[in-house]
């Protein structure tokens, strides 16, 4: 027996999210004292094999020569390698969200979604009612477990190798009659926001989207951070949907997160309340943001981040 | 054309919940306020406007425990035509994939064109049963969604992924979950609401039986968060204090 993990990558570059996911798969598999075996779907592989390798995983099942995603494809890939295994990890992204049930119901496993810890064998840590409460779940039989982002920590480089075991590239059923017909990568160069280690975001505080431009961006870009809005930004449309942090949004898990006239709604806190340091930037002494801030700047943000941001700039340029 | 859409109704998002007294989940009450899935009301919005622009018949699945009712003439009230309600409080609380059978069963009888549903249960925090609905009736699946159009033989819709746009084309029968960026859901008009109670329920009854291949052994609170730290004074002062921690403390530059 052993389990299976899904390191998926775009382009021969492994997503951070897979390694966490590496992580997580590790602990269960170190509890049963069995190994994991990593699965690379991508166009060439071999230096993927190698970085999953130097993480520690000692076999990796792999489909070269795929250019373009396809979700029923990589289901079947990843179910046809994982049928021996007794527990199947994907990041929780929205590639592995997508492919994830697909498995399940191929293997007719049990689903275990967007776990946050493991506590034992088949003994999982779950959020739900968007962060608001903890769960242990309990699950039976054979696994498909999908990881959350920003939980788990990245495993240890152990400058292994891993030997290469190709697998066929299993040709689309022409009853199945989808196709990504166009990928357009992002512009700029800030971090994806649910990987990013530091995040900033705004909230109405901030007084207009043009303030996101003058002090939100600037802040994220002097502290190499992603940039988030609150939902009442968003629904204001000062900002686009996919950068809304919260119960409706994303959950953020970074290293930082600094809120920048973000009051503090239960839905936001709910979204980003386990990044490790969070910084808050609100005139209102008593908004609820500072309950869970550990540097809480009591301030006017227009005055506060322009000084930030050139004190962050010095502390780097020195 | 023939919409389904997999509706969940859910606890209000804005809930404050109690532990039940075994600290195993929730309670939930007749206080409790239940609303349409957050997503899944995107999902509803946008298969009424598919209906508007070609024409056709909006159906909504629901598996419930006895609290749907309201929602589902909700749903109604702003376009939907039928909707169809498998009432168990086993199958309603069960894994996953025990549910996604049972909507599969259902919608399976609707043979509809486009099946839609929302990105992510907010209750449950599961993703999961748009796209196994699609593997159990052997369809193709595109998730999150953020803009879709609609042609007689397919649809082309995009997301984001990872950071990325993608943009897919797809035949039909498809199955599309919503994300929030998808369309603005609209408020029922008063005559609408009227409509509503009399347009067709279906309670139905399904042979599938709950699995319990999943127990929920534990709820808790998160930890909380020792934060409360203020930082007062002069603006060079709170940035100073503020640069201090980022830098000695947390080590962060």
């Amino acid at each position: 027996m052993s389990i299976a993990v899904f390191l998926e990558s775009y382009q021969g570059k492994m997503a951070k999210a897979s390694l966490e996911t590496l992580k997580a798969a590790t602990v269960m598999a170190e509890k049963l004292g069995i190994s994991v075996f990593g699965i690379i779907i991508d166009d060439t592989v071999d230096t993927l094999v190698q970085e999953a390798g130097k993480f520690g995983v000692a076999t990796v099942k792999s489909s070269a020569g795929v250019t373009i995603y396809h979700p029923t494809m990589y289901a079947r890939i990843i179910t046809n390698a994982t049928k021996d295994a007794s527990a199947v990890f994907l990041p929780a992204t929205v590639w592995g969200n997508e492919i994830a049930p697909m498995v399940a119901v191929k293997l007719d496993a049990t689903p275990v979604s967007d776990i946050i810890g493991i506590e034992d064998v088949g003994t999982f840590k779950r959020s739900i009612h968007g962060n608001k409460i903890h769960t242990t779940v309990k699950a039976e039989g054979n696994l498909v477990v999908t990881v959350r982002s920003g939980v788990f920590d990245l495993p240890g480089e152990v400058g292994g190798s891993a030997s290469n075991e190709p697998i066929s590239t299993e040709t689309v059923d022409s009853d199945n009659f989808i196709k990504l017909a166009e990928v357009l990568v992002a512009q700029g160069d800030r971090p994806e926001l649910t990987e990013a280690d530091i995040v900033v975001s705004g909230g109405r505080g901030t007084g207009g989207p043009e303030n996101f431009a003058q002090h939100i961006e600037p802040l994220a870009d002097a502290m190499g951070a992603a940039v988030g809005a609150s939902r009442a930004v968003v629904d204001a449309g000062w900002r686009p949907h996919g950068e809304q942090v919260g119960q409706t949004g994303k959950f953020v898990s970074p290293k930082v997160y600094v809120a920048v006239g973000i009051s503090g709604a239960i839905q936001h806190l709910a979204g980003m309340s386990t990044a490790d340091v969070i910084v808050a930037i609100n005139t209102d002494s008593e908004a609820p943001i500072f309950k869970v801030a550990d540097y809480g700047v009591v301030g006017d943000l227009n005055d506060v981040v322009p000084k930030l941001v050139e004190a962050i700039k010095q502390v780097k340029a020195a | 054309m023939k919409i389904a859409v997999l509706l969940k109704i859910v606890p209000d998002t804005e809930t404050r919940f109690q532990l039940n007294p075994e600290e195993t989940d929730v309670i939930t009450d007749r206080t409790t306020e239940w609303i349409l899935g957050p997503y899944d009301e995107y999902a509803v919005e946008e298969a009424i406007r598919i209906k508007e622009k070609v024409g056709g018949q909006v159906i909504t699945v629901t598996i419930g425990s006895g609290n749907e009712e309201k929602s589902i003439r909700k749903a109604m009230a702003m376009g939907v035509d039928e909707a169809i309600l498998v009432e168990s409080e086993g199958l309603a609380g069960s894994d996953p994939l025990t549910i996604a059978k049972v909507l599969a069963e259902q919608v399976k009888t609707l043979d509809a064109d486009i099946i839609l549903a929302g990105k992510m249960a907010t209750d449950t925090s599961d993703s999961f049963v748009g796209p196994a609905v699609a593997q159990l009736l052997g369809i193709p699946v595109i998730t999150e969604i953020s803009s879709l159009e609609v042609r007689e033989d397919g649809v082309t819709a995009t997301r984001t992924a990872s950071g990325r746009s993608e943009k897919f084309e797809s035949k039909l029968p498809v199955v599309l979950t919503a994300d929030k960026s998808l369309n603005d859901p609209r408020y029922p008009k008063l005559p609408d609401i009227m409509k509503a109670k009399k347009k067709p329920l279906h309670k139905k009854e399904s042979a599938i039986s709950p699995r319990g291949a999943i127990t929920q052994i534990k709820a808790a609170f998160p930890p909380q968060k020792a934060g409360g730290t203020k930082i007062e004074g002069t603006t060079e002062e709170v940035v100073s204090v503020l640069m201090d921690g980022l830098t000695t403390k947390e080590k962060i530059f």
